[in-house]
């Protein structure tokens, strides 16, 4: 084993360990304090194992390979799983079991980006996902636990739609073996290539929450703790993202299937932006933005799939490693910011300001440099035209919640927040700023190429148009509609009364085929049916 | 009809007396129980359990190392004549399996039903012991029996014994239970037996491996397994045959309704994979085989609706039951019929039996930590149990692991066979039936969620208990549920040991004398 491959190794033994470790009460005490080591060996994975492979030996099927897209994703998620540990202890303290969710969680969240067979990237899949609802659902009330609900019942469903995908691919594989690789290698040849593409883009699609797979995403993070809500809106959610780039078989251009899915991510941009607006909670409208940007980045693998783009799975990886750090960040800053009093805000908000609206693309900061990455692969028709407004919107969801961030202060005007939330927060605004410049070159041009005056122009006039845009919606101030968080899902419920409905009936045919003289003549029925049909079809 | 068709196919292997201790280690068991008096019951049980578990691992260690059919010619006489012992890779998995059940039974119910230096003497525990002994006998012989009168007798024995089991407390409730089951299974088994006379009518012989070789399409054997087969049915308690199954495996103790769920309903199920992967021809009973998988559906769906809506922990766990039942039967669909096509007439055999096995270990588990919640609460209403995670984690952790199988998550027994029922179903071009293991899997998610989420939610104030739960009896449950999810490190693709000495892959003795060659093997 080489030391790359210990890492990765080590990436998931190391969290693992500490949960075993958590089963000793002694060791449970003193696991809080340590809890932002257990991501520390993914960041060094990501530094340096690059290209490793790793594979177990039998009976563990287990096969572990980083590639530089799932590298730059492992890296900043364990980035963000390492400051969400630091600030996890201040909010947690005594509320219950977290510790042992939040390390399930880790290693289904960086673990994906590692999986390199069917079944282990199914096993870490269902890891995030699953162990997710431990860290929404804190509270009893009843909110958070309609969330909770809502949460684990569309996971599991999007569990259904990966576990169809995921047969089908190792039927489309040569030999039915479980490499991912070569799976999605075989998949334009095989028969069940349409349904498997079904399946993946609603599997993946509801983990990213593409418009209308969405509603459990306001619920969950406005109901989840701060540190909980930075790292599931941050990290887990890539767990979809990285999906999308492994099971899409960019290789081969499927015109059809990408220009659906530019569809459905467009849709999803402009929806987060729209039903965000609408809401005052600074949880809820980071939820909403994370929509928007998924959509977003659901655009960018519609247009790759459609041109069989080999160079999209990388910067898409790279626009969603800074999601991962400005959308973690801005939780936190929410944290922060509600501890600190109106007199010593600016320190804690300013970084908050400029990474926010990095999200629609601002000059200079790690969003400019993510949006020129996809630029590409966008184009420069419609779609990329599109893509550029859609960033005015997202500059304009920004400022919405810029707005609503400073109204939710301490209401003490001289509290100040606990020193290491602040400098957890600061460290990781910076490096929302810095890690896409440190890993630009490794995607596209050049950095000095970035700072021509025309790359700046283009960054800048989506910005400007959103600026005005939120000056209008300022002067329409509370004249906006309310939309409850999660939106359609008031028409959803309807449709679920209605299963319960359905539910109704079967029971009450379950309890008359309970009832003897019933049953008695099923038995006789049944057994002249199987006779004939035996007899028939001999 | 050949002459030759009637000498049996082999010989007696060494190690078959291996074979008659699995049968009768228990019997001695019950004597010894009987002889020894109240005091040492426990004790005798315990030792019989675990030389029978040494018989069992002996059973399968032989089949491992030979390769083929652990056979035995009781007296000496084979076929037609004599009566045969035979294992197969499957009844080798049922054997060790069952005994490994059985075992841990024993462990769990040490304290429950033993001998109380302090109390009257009472009926229940010397009840108890006996009918799991018997129970184990007769699913020993049906496991390796041979002959179908044989396993009828079997059968016959695994009823008597079981139904006592579902009312040991005696109270009228469990009493009205056991009645139904008692009568519902002996209509079951006098279907069963009608088809075995016709059957013997028409050849002269009941050994399964002789009506193998001889066995074509004539409608008298066609008639016959399908009356047996709506015996079994009744006897396996598949939808919608399953009404006498949810009150008795909730009413029973704890520990008899594992035992009623994980192994005593296979039994019934196990004849019934003999008679149509044995006995009759491949691809015969082509619509047959989709109307069981069509009833196997219906369990499915019906079980798992009901187990979501039911307000008690074990009739939960009894649906679920049936539910599980219903994914046992699309092996028929799947590993036979004429769309069933190599590989994945293989794969599809190899998810059935590790269904079979996962949902066994899952099962038995899942009710034993119902019978703690039960001790600790004094009742085992799922809207009690708010708080439950902190007062008893580990055996909420038994029923997670439990339910993690029976839902199909990875890694576990449940999520492997899911996986191979799903590969076959696709690669047949049978999908229809990977639609209902799917909703079947989210539904069950839905119930196992509803116990879990009070369980595992925060409150206020510690749940107060009312009795105090043994550490051992919870690792004993951990320990199956454990072992469900290791299942789920069986490789994903046909299990070598499962076609050992399977009879599909024999020669079979045309009308005309001439042979036929083995389908499925390729040249």
């Amino acid at each position: 084993m080489t030391g790359g491959s210990a890492l990765l190794a080590l990436t998931l033994a190391l969290p693992l360990l500490m949960l075993l470790a958590g089963l000793h009460p002694a060791w449970r005490a003193r696991l809080p304090s340590l809890l932002w080591l257990a991501p520390v060996p993914a960041l060094a994975a990501a530094l340096f194992s690059s290209g490793s492979i790793l594979a177990l030996p039998p009976p563990f099927s287990l096969t572990l390979a980083l590639d530089r897209p799932g590298a730059f994703l492992l890296g900043a998620a364990a980035l963000l799983w390492i400051a969400g540990g630091l600030s996890a202890p201040a909010y947690l303290a005594g509320k219950g079991r977290y510790v042992a969710w939040w390390l399930m969680t880790l290693i289904g969240s960086l673990g994906v980006f590692l999986a390199d067979d069917l079944v282990s990237f199914y096993l870490l899949f269902s890891l995030v996902s699953l162990a997710a609802y431990g860290l929404v659902v804190f509270d009893a009330t009843p909110s958070v636990r309609r969330a909770g609900a809502v949460y684990i019942g569309l996971a599991v469903l999007g569990e259904a739609f990966l576990l169809v995908a995921f047969v089908l691919l190792s039927q489309a594989s040569p030999e039915g073996g479980l490499s991912i690789g070569k799976a999605v290698a075989a998949l334009p040849g095989s028969p069940w290539r349409d349904v498997t593409l079904a399946m993946i883009l609603l599997g993946f699609g509801l983990k990213m929450a593409l418009v209308p797979l969405h509603v459990w995403m306001p619920l969950s993070y406005t109901a989840a703790p701060i540190p909980a809500a930075a790292v599931l809106s941050g990290a887990a959610v890539k767990a979809g993202v990285i999906g999308m780039i492994r099971f899409l078989p960019f290789s081969t251009a499927l015109p059809a299937w990408g220009e659906a899915l530019v569809v459905i991510g467009l849709v999803s941009a402009f929806f987060g932006v729209a039903i965000g607006i609408t809401q005052k909670n600074p949880k809820t409208i980071l939820a909403y933005s994370s929509i928007s940007q998924m959509g977003v980045i659901a655009t960018v693998l519609g247009m790759g799939l459609a041109s069989g783009s080999t160079a999209a799975p990388l910067d898409v990886a790279f626009y969603a490693a800074h999601h991962v750090l400005v959308k973690g960040g801005l939780f936190l800053a929410i944290g922060v910011v509600a501890a600190t009093g109106s007199r010593r805000l600016w320190p804690v908000f300013l970084p908050a300001a400029i990474i926010a609206l990095g999200i629609g693309g601002l000059p200079f900061t790690g969003g400019a440099l993510a949006k020129l990455a996809v630029k590409d692969v966008l184009g420069y028709g419609t779609v990329g035209t599109i893509a550029a407004f859609s960033a005015a919107a997202s500059t304009l969801l920004m400022l919405h919640f810029l707005r609503r961030l400073a109204a939710s202060t301490a209401r003490d005007p001289e509290a100040v927040a606990p020193t290491r939330l602040v400098q957890v927060w600061w460290a990781v605004a910076l490096l929302a700023v810095a890690l896409p410049w440190a890993l630009y070159p490794f995607v596209s041009g050049s950095v000095a190429d970035v700072i021509s005056p025309a790359k700046i122009w283009d960054s800048a006039w989506p910005v400007a148009i959103g600026a005005v845009l939120f000056i209008l919606l300022t002067r329409i101030g509370d004249r906006m509609p309310t939309v409850p968080a999660g939106d359609i899902l008031v028409a959803a419920e309807r449709l679920l009364l209605a299963s319960a409905r359905l539910g109704d009936g079967m029971v009450r045919i379950e309890a008359r085929l309970r009832e003897w003289p019933v049953a008695g003549a099923m038995l006789l029925f049944l057994a002249s049916c199987l006779a004939a049909a035996m007899f028939w079809a001999r | 009809m050949s002459p030759d068709a009637l000498t049996f196919p082999g010989v007696a292997t060494a190690g078959g007396f291996w074979l008659v201790l699995a049968i009768i280690v228990p019997i001695f068991g019950i004597l010894g129980l009987w002889r020894a008096g109240p005091r040492h019951t426990e004790r005798v049980g315990l030792a019989t359990l675990a030389a029978g578990l040494v018989v069992a691992l002996a059973i399968g260690f032989q089949i491992l190392r030979s390769g083929e059919s652990v056979v035995y010619f009781v007296g000496g006489w084979a076929p037609p004549l004599g009566l045969a012992l035979r294992a197969d890779g499957l009844s080798g998995v049922m054997v060790v399996m069952t005994a490994i059940i059985l075992g841990a039974t024993g462990l769990y119910a040490c304290g429950q039903f033993g001998f109380r230096r302090d109390g009257i003497e009472r009926r229940a525990p010397l009840m108890f012991w006996t009918m799991i002994l018997a129970i184990w006998s007769a699913l020993n012989l049906i496991f390796l029996g041979d002959d179908l009168f044989n396993l009828y007798v079997a059968l016959e024995l695994l009823t008597f014994a079981a139904v006592p089991l579902v009312s040991l407390d005696g109270s009228k409730a469990t009493m009205q239970a056991a009645l139904r089951y008692l009568v519902f299974a002996l209509i079951g088994s006098v279907l069963y037996l009608l088809g075995t006379a016709m059957i013997y009518g028409a050849y002269g012989t009941l050994d399964i491996v002789l009506l193998s070789r001889m066995a074509g399409t004539e409608t008298v054997l066609l008639v016959a397994v399908a009356l047996m087969t709506l015996g079994l049915i009744a006897k396996t308690a598949l939808f919608p045959l399953h009404l006498w199954l949810p009150p008795a495996h909730a009413g029973a103790p704890a520990a008899a309704s594992a035992v009623l769920s994980a192994l005593v309903v296979k039994g019934s199920f196990f004849i019934i994979l003999r008679l149509w992967f044995d006995v009759l021809p491949p691809g015969i009973g082509e619509i047959g085989v989709q109307g069981l998988g069509t009833l196997g559906a219906g369990a499915i769906l019906f079980g798992s609706v009901l187990a979501l809506r039911q307000p008690r922990l074990k009739l939960l766990i009894a649906y679920s039951t049936v539910a599980q039942i219903g994914y046992l039967f699309l092996v028929f669909p799947l590993a036979t019929g004429s769309g069933a096509v190599a590989p994945w007439e293989q794969i599809a055999w190899t998810g059935g039996v590790l269904q079979l096995a996962s949902h066994a270990f899952a099962k038995a588990g899942m009710f034993m930590a119902a019978g703690l919640i039960y001790d600790a609460l004094g009742h085992d209403r799922i809207d009690g149990f708010a708080g439950l995670g902190k007062a008893l984690p580990l055996t909420v952790l038994t029923f997670g692991l439990a339910g993690m199988s029976l839902l199909g998550l990875p890694p576990s027994g449940g999520f492997s066979a899911k996986w191979l029922m799903l590969s076959a179903s696709l690669g047949e071009g049978q999908w229809w039936w990977a639609i209902v293991i799917i909703l079947g899997g989210l539904i069950a998610a839905g119930y196992i969620f509803r116990v879990l989420a009070p369980a595992l939610g925060s409150v206020d104030q510690p749940l107060a208990l009312k009795g105090k739960v043994s550490r051992r009896r919870e690792c004993v449950a951990l320990s199956l549920a454990v072992i469900a999810i290791l299942l789920g490190f069986v490789p994903l693709k046909p299990s070598e040991t499962l076609q050992i000495g399977r009879l599909v892959t024999v020669e079979r003795v045309m009308p005309d004398g001439g042979v036929a060659p083995a389908p499925g093997v390729q040249p």
